[in-house]
């Protein structure tokens, strides 16, 4: 028997998680990547990576100090935050999460603070605030041995290894959204994740400092590795939907086909990777084109973030139970595009303070063309 | 083909409402993302629902004393009777189909282990709760219910959910929409007691018996007779309306000022 079935009157409910949740997931994603990108340069010490760690480092330490404040922010009720540590639930990803981040972000903060501490001693040494500033910050004269950068960088490295599992855990662990209830996810997660960073440092790299060749080149590779990685685990995902080996993602190709703005939007991601990936390719091939690496930045950054964005936003607007789609349309307000607005802004308060104390491009070139 | 998934579909279902009735309380362990034991309640009893749609009419009464009892915001609902249109496509037929829709109180309840503050607790009685005072509405809980059960509740800002009127059953009264149905399709009572009346439908229309979603493997506690197979998994329908709006625009409400 065939039948028509209409659902008389489909409640609507609102979304659960607000762009909040994109901005903390995009940050500290951000942070753990651009995290990894410090590693050859500052933990390992190689010459050559460098100038890739310096701008990596300030990447890192604004995300992880400004991610934290967009997860408070969407918790109803931030000022319960307390409840979290008085109520350990060690069964909860949520409760690990919750006592893994400020580890994580001291670590980051200890590990930054012996980078940059050698530059701000020496800052130290001049007339004015920001000397004097220097002076307290870098606790003193006395030199920090360099086991005590490598012990930071080593435990920031394996507490980033919890944030990335926790944070894909959190969502992958939901069945009730066919959409986030794979494996592939927490993946999808990091490379996205890495795409972000990477994209980031290119952006900070052409405004910020001289536009360094290297750091370009290095960060571009970094991008193309990625998303090829990206598309080849895109690609699994599908086909275990396809070939209906995975229920979950069955399912979640069914509300996508049933749904033309899903449709226009994985389109949309699909020529945005594409045109990225290119894009990489010819700037690497053609060394002239490494200082307009900028563009190749920014599409990298919108990729990360609007793949955060699908998959969070996008994906609460699919009702578990009744007809159709809950529709959603971004608020102006605080839970909204203000949060949204705001989250950067704070971000970008954190780089320029950061900037103005912390003599963190020594030995960059500096003047940008 | 669709014939067969259905059938299948529809066997599932029904072998699953048996399974969702073995105990699970045994297996709470403290593995990430299992489930906690249980606290409060009395361990002696097992409350559950049983829906007779047979004897529901879609009236939304139970939809109407549940907002009143349980002071929940406009537009949010505790409880709700989903209202289905059925047409047959080659005789143009048409019949309707209510469905009351609250919380399961699962037996395998994903809302709780997720709660990274313990809010959301199952109590000993299987009744699954939420502490609005621990609560520090991360909406987690909201989006691991399978149901679309849960909400954040916009004046306490923190989760809200059906509680089998806990506060009232604790009492001896009736849930507000068991009270209020006019059929009398709700029945709730004490699982562990032979002789209560859900015990003995249960026991007399064990094999017709359905629950919601039995692929989620949530073991729900809202038993369903008279239950159409298609519609035990989010049904393949069309949204008719999609809110009540006055001429001007502004949604209706039915809400007493002052809450
Ligand atoms: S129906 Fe949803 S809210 Fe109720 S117990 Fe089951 S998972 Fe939890
Ligand atoms: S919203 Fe409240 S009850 Fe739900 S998971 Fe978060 S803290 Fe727990
Ligand atoms: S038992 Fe109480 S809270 Fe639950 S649906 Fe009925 S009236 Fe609402």
């Amino acid at each position: 028997m065939n039948s028509a079935v209409i659902e008389v009157l489909a409640p609507r409910y609102g979304i659960a998680w607000y762009p909040w949740a994109v901005q903390y997931f995009f940050m500290i994603a951000v942070s753990y990547s651009a995290l990894l990108l410090t590693v050859p340069g500052l933990l390992l010490g190689k010459k050559n990576y460098q100038p890739l760690a310096k701008v990596a480092l300030l990447v890192t330490v604004s995300c992880t100090l400004v991610g934290p404040v967009a997860l408070l922010a969407d918790l109803h009720q931030p000022l319960r935050f307390w409840h979290f540590y008085a109520n350990l639930t060690p069964w909860s990803w949520m409760s690990i999460g919750s006592l893994l981040l400020p580890v994580y972000l001291l670590l980051v903060v200890a590990y930054a603070w012996l980078a940059w501490r050698p530059a701000m001693q020496e800052q130290a040494q001049g007339e004015g605030w920001i000397a004097k500033l220097s002076g307290w910050i870098s606790l003193g004269q006395w030199h920090a041995p360099r086991w005590m950068l490598v012990v930071s960088g080593l435990g920031a490295l394996l507490f980033s290894l919890g944030i990335m599992i926790y944070t894909g855990a959190e969502v992958a662990i939901v069945k009730a959204r066919p959409l986030w209830d794979t494996l592939w996810l927490p993946v999808m997660f990091a490379l996205t994740g890495l795409v972000a960073a990477a994209g980031l440092v290119i952006l900070i790299n052409r405004l910020m400092t001289g536009n360094d060749e290297d750091v370009n080149e290095q960060s571009l590779k970094v991008v193309f590795v990625s998303m090829v990685l990206s598309a080849l685990v895109a690609a699994l995902w599908i086909s275990e939907g396809i070939t209906g080996f995975s229920p979950s993602v069955e399912q979640a190709l069914v509300s996508l086909q049933g749904n033309p703005e899903w449709r226009a939007v994985a389109i949309y991601g699909l020529l945005v990777g594409i045109a990225l990936t290119l894009s990489t390719i010819v700037m690497l091939r053609r060394p002239g084109w490494l200082g307009r690496s900028w563009i190749a930045g920014l599409l990298a950054v919108h990729i990360g973030w609007t793949f955060r964005w699908m998959v969070l936003m996008e994906v609460q607007t699919v009702a578990k139970n009744t007809a159709g789609y809950y529709h959603y349309a971004i608020e102006a307000g605080s839970s909204g595009l203000l949060g949204i607005i705001g989250t950067f802004g704070l971000w970008l308060a954190a780089l320029l303070i950061i900037d103005i104390l912390v003599p963190w491009k020594k030995g960059l070139p500096t003047s940008p063309h | 083909m669709d014939k067969i998934r259905r059938a299948l579909l529809g066997q599932i279902a029904k072998l699953t409402a048996g399974a969702a009735l073995v105990p699970l309380s045994s297996v709470a362990s403290a593995a990430i993302n299992d489930q906690p034991p249980r606290r409060e309640g009395d361990p002696e009893k097992r409350y559950a629902m049983l829906i007779d749609l047979r004897a529901c009419i879609g009236c939304q009464a139970c939809t109407v004393s549940c907002h009143i009892e349980n002071e929940a915001p406009l537009g949010n609902f505790r409880t709700i009777v989903s209202q289905y249109e059925v047409e047959h496509e080659e005789t143009g037929d048409s019949a309707t189909f209510m469905l009351p829709r609250l919380c399961n109180h699962c037996e395998n309840p994903p809302c709780v282990p997720v709660c990274p503050v313990q809010a959301t607790f199952q109590r000993q009685d299987g009744i699954v709760v939420v502490d609005n005072e621990v609560c520090v509405g991360c909406a987690y809980c909201v989006q691991a219910c399978p149901y679309d059960a849960r909400f954040i509740n916009e004046h306490t800002q923190t989760a809200d959910k059906c509680t089998f009127c806990a506060h009232r059953l604790d009492v001896g009264l009736l849930p507000a929409c068991v009270e209020s149905c006019v059929g009398g399709a709700r029945i709730i009572g004490d699982l562990h007691d032979p002789d209560s009346q859900i015990s003995r439908m249960m026991k007399e229309h064990y094999s017709e018996l359905m629950v919601l979603k039995p692929e989620m493997g949530t073991a729900p506690h809202v038993f369903y007779l008279g239950m159409d197979e298609r519609f035990v998994s989010r049904p393949d329908a069309k949204p008719a309306i999609w809110d009540v709006r006055d001429q001007q625009g502004e949604e209706i409400g039915y809400e007493f000022s002052g809450h």
